[in-house]
């Protein structure tokens, strides 16, 4: 038995090392199937897809494999820092990304990744506010502060993610969103405490469905989702509160153990196209870093605030960076707290 | 309770009629979702909330999407594999604890145990290590074990309490007949356990075909099954592909019950 | 090699393998410290466990159990006349109908909680089926509540309870109704020393089988319940994932089970008092 699975283990490792190919993980459906057949003819590299379900079990598992087993991924903003100062990944060579000008540069060189040394921006968007406007009219909400009216007692959705919420309560104390500051984090615990009695949900599947099901009209949300509700005919609004709102970069990455690295560069490269990735932005429906993408879109899909925010709102708003473990500790203690009503 | 006990004929015809109503009542609650979700395989509306028009779209979209058809192959064959030999195991497991004194049987159950206890992301962090520390090549081969000991202690438990209320005579007499250990297990034990093998695997096969969090852990990039791509939709909304695949699935299943059904049927009346 | 070491030998070697050693990995890990970058590095400490022992965790393990005891409870309610009322029908009846309790299990659990949603929202069917029938004014909350979860999870888990206890009825000898009917026992008594106590094995099967996976199960109850509330599997997917204290993620998942187990022994001890005090078992008969 056991000589016979080596055997074929042998086997299916030789077979695979026989073709040229490239394994991507990556979100599922993040990506339009017909780009990637298209990559295929154009080039004869194999694609392998992989998918992650959390920007937790993807770092996880390229952790416990030492950054082996695949080419590229596509970790959230404050992954890439992690991963980076972890030696987890390794240099990109934009000497061989021919498409690397058509990214937008107010998306380059932000704190989490200098120089833009590891992390090519494939989508972006932001964490932000949303309501829906059949309830509450235009203007009643405009600040991260509006949520902790009493009125909304036992109404609101929160994102259920811990970095959100807490960068949330620091912006609003006047703080960066990315503290480290034991002190600060207390007291963004001591805010969001009070805020409690007014969620109904954490909801980080689909912070959309609440809204659609009807069961909330105020919350935060994330840019795609409200506009995903918008295609639907939901009467969703969303707003970037004027402390600002939370802006977060999904990057191309390769890991420091990544077998095709050639490849992984001519796929990013691929993707960095203009007419490719806007096929990719209309099939996801998430904002593209690509400058040289937008004229091919439509209008509406432009002007849309749910997708593209306004420049003075990615200035106002901060891009997620690494706090390192000890904070994010900390920060997991109080929102358990939180949660078990302490 | 319904068993009144002068039952006369009127008393078993409310009685039926009390089983049939009940029954369906659970049925009804079970498969209510189901409804929801074929309801909105042909629904125009993305999220389903409301109905916006029929359409074949989904379905359409779901046969030329290569990778959510390939990931459900996949977890078809690990279902069904993972629960046939899990119930096989599982089945010579609950025997040797019912029937043989060892060193270590109480170790045995115990280990049984922890599986059952064990927070899912242990299982799956464990085994990863595990895994690569055997050598073990994460896709096909490293889901299979994981499912099949991860669906194990289900199978082991309806076995052992459907051999626990035997009559363990039914085992000496055969014995004392001549027939060998191996006999006795496959021609006594195997068919009187039979409903609880059949539940043993029915169980397995559901586990297997719904884990995401030990799966995402132990597969490789070639070897991608359904549950982890419709959890990793999260990003961008699930689809309703996915409700295209479950009713597709679902008429598959009744089909071939049918037809079974069918078969015997036409069998028996030869 | 014989039958009986055979399975014997495989029995251990899989348990070994697979179980015993990715567990001890784990008892290793809990006294280990915790490293951002590495994950776990010596030395050894007892540190994580201290953490462990704080009145959060107590909050949260004391809310997993009662969630889980109460879905145990409501499934075997429903679960146990199920089987029963099955197990009276035609053997071909009973094989279409365990079928058609088990099949919507094969579609993916998350998209029939999404489901569950559109049933329940204050825009879903149920809500508006009442409202448009003049039965409630307004759409009342059903979606994140205690009540929300609890439906969850008793439709996750009814099949696992149904499962073992149709084996136990299947196997019931209906003599022996017959022969307490002819000894002049009423509907009741005949229940309570004859039906009950020979199908106890069933029971106790079909509660372990729900009990367990319930305890450590939280993705259904953040869907259906608003994630609110902490929640045993929340505390260890945090831990492993989100803080990446692994060692003290180890810690906590071994506390977790050391405490289920001991649920599991006062189970068992209550099991054998229940069934020394009369009924038919093997001692009495």
């Amino acid at each position: 038995m056991k000589k016979l699975l080596v055997a074929g283990l042998a086997l299916a490792s030789n077979l695979a090392l026989a073709q040229e190919k490239v394994v991507v993980y990556n979100w599922s459906e993040y990506i339009d199937e017909s780009v990637v057949e298209q990559f295929t003819k154009e080039t004869g590299i194999e694609v392998e897809y992989a998918t992650f379900d959390s920007n937790e079990v993807m770092y996880s598992k390229l952790k416990l494999q030492k950054g082996k087993g695949y080419d590229i991924a596509v970790p959230s903003t404050y992954y890439v820092s992690k991963m980076a100062r972890e030696g987890m990944l390794q240099p990109i060579d934009k000497t061989k990304l021919s498409h690397f000008g058509n990214l937008n540069v107010d998306l380059l060189d932000k704190d989490y990744d200098k120089g833009n040394q590891y992390s090519v921006p494939y989508f972006w968007g932001s964490t932000a506010i949303s309501y829906d406007a059949d309830t509450l009219s235009e203007g009643e909400i405009t600040s991260w502060k509006d949520l902790w009216d009493p009125k909304w007692k036992g109404q609101l959705l929160l994102t259920d993610d811990i970095r959100e919420v807490f960068h949330m309560a620091l912006t609003l104390n006047g703080h960066s969103g990315n503290s480290k500051n034991p002190e600060e984090i207390k007291q963004a615990y001591e805010t969001l405490k009070s805020l409690m009695p007014n969620v109904l949900v954490f909801n980080s599947e689909a912070p959309r469905e609440p809204f659609l099901s009807g069961d909330v009209s105020l919350g935060m949300n994330w840019n795609g989702e409200v506009y995903m509700a918008q295609q639907e005919g939901a009467n969703l609004k969303y707003v970037y509160p004027k402390e600002g709102a939370v802006f977060w970069v999904d990057s191309f990455v390769i890991p420091s153990g990544a077998a095709n690295i050639d490849n992984a560069h001519k796929f990013i490269d691929f993707m960095l196209r203009a007419e490719v990735a806007k096929t990719n932005a209309e099939y996801v429906g998430y904002a593209s870093p690509n400058s040289a993408a937008l004229p091919l879109m439509d209008e509406d899909v432009r002007k849309n605030p749910a997708v593209f925010p306004s420049q003075d709102d990615i200035a106002r708003g901060e891009f997620h960076h690494d706090i390192g473990d000890d904070a994010m500790k900390l920060m997991t203690e109080y929102w358990q707290k939180l949660k078990a009503g302490m | 309770m319904k068993t009144s006990d002068h039952s006369g004929y009127q008393g078993s015809a409310i009685k039926k009629l009390g089983s049939v109503l009940f029954i369906s009542a659970v049925l009804a609650y079970l498969y209510a979702p189901i409804a929801v979700l074929v309801v909105n395989s042909f629904n125009s509306s993305k999220y389903g909330h409301s109905w916006r028009g029929f359409t074949w779209k989904w379905y359409e979209k779901l046969l030329n999407n290569g990778n959510l058809m390939d990931a459900f192959w996949h977890s078809l064959t690990i279902g069904l594999l993972a629960a046939t030999l899990a119930t096989m195991l599982g089945t010579f497991m609950a025997y040797a604890l019912y029937r043989y004194k060892f060193a270590l049987k109480k170790a045995t159950s115990g280990l049984l145990f922890v599986v059952m206890m064990s927070p899912d992301i242990v299982l799956a962090i464990t085994f990863l290590v595990i895994f690569m520390a055997l050598g073990i090549h994460l896709g096909f081969w490293s889901l299979l074990i994981a499912h099949l000991t991860f669906c194990l202690p289900f199978v082991v438990i309806t076995v052992y309490a459907r051999l626990n209320g035997f009559d363990g005579n039914l085992i000496e007499a055969a014995r004392d007949l001549g027939a060998s250990e191996t006999r006795t297990f496959f021609s006594v034990v195997v068919p009187m356990s039979m409903p609880a093998i059949i539940s043993g695997w029915l169980l397995s096969f559901t586990l297997s075909l719904d884990d995401v969090i030990v799966s995402s852990f132990v597969t490789g990039p070639g070897y991608e099954i359904l549950p982890i791509r419709v959890f990793s939709m999260v990003r961008v909304g699930v689809s309703p592909e996915v409700n295209a695949l479950a009713t597709g699935l679902l008429i598959f299943s009744v089909a071939l019950v049918v037809l079974a059904q069918l078969i015997l049927k036409k069998g028996k009346s030869q | 090699m014989d039958f009986r070491r055979l399975i014997i030998s495989v029995t251990l070697a899989w348990l070994t393998v697979f179980v015993f050693l990715p567990h001890m990995l784990l008892v290793g890990t809990s006294f280990m410290s915790p490293d951002a970058d590495h994950l776990v590095v010596w030395p050894t400490t007892l540190a994580n466990f201290e953490k462990v022992f704080t009145p959060v965790y107590f909050t949260v393990f004391w809310h997993s159990l009662e969630l889980a005891a109460i879905a145990t409870l409501v499934c075997l309610l429903v679960a146990y006349p199920f089987a029963w009322l099955l197990s009276g029908f035609k053997q071909r009846t009973q094989a279409i109908l365990l079928f058609l309790l088990i099949l919507p299990f094969w579609t993916n659990s998350l998209i029939r909680t999404y489901a569950i949603k559109i049933i329940l929202g204050k825009k879903g069917l149920i809500n508006s089926a009442l409202v448009s029938m003049g039965i409630l004014d307004e759409p009342v909350q059903l979606l994140y509540t205690e009540f929300a979860v609890i439906f969850g999870l008793v439709y996750l888990l009814l099949p696992f309870m149904v499962l073992p206890l149709y084996s136990s009825f299947d196997k019931m000898d209906t003599s022996l109704l017959e022969a307490g009917k002819d000894l002049g026992a009423n509907a009741l008594q005949r229940f309570r020393h004859i039906i009950l106590p020979l199908t106890m094995p069933g029971i106790i099967s079909g509660c372990l089988i729900v009990f367990l996976p319930a305890m450590g199960m939280f993705y259904i109850a953040d869907l259906l319940g608003g994630a609110k509330n902490l929640l045993l599997g929340n505390v260890v997917k945090n831990l492993f994932l989100v803080a990446r204290d692994w060692p003290m993620g180890a810690a906590f998942s071994v506390i977790m089970m050391l405490m289920m187990a001991l649920l599991l022994l006062m189970y068992a001890q209550a099991n054998k008092l229940v069934s020394k005090k009369g009924g038919l078992n093997d001692e009495n008969l």
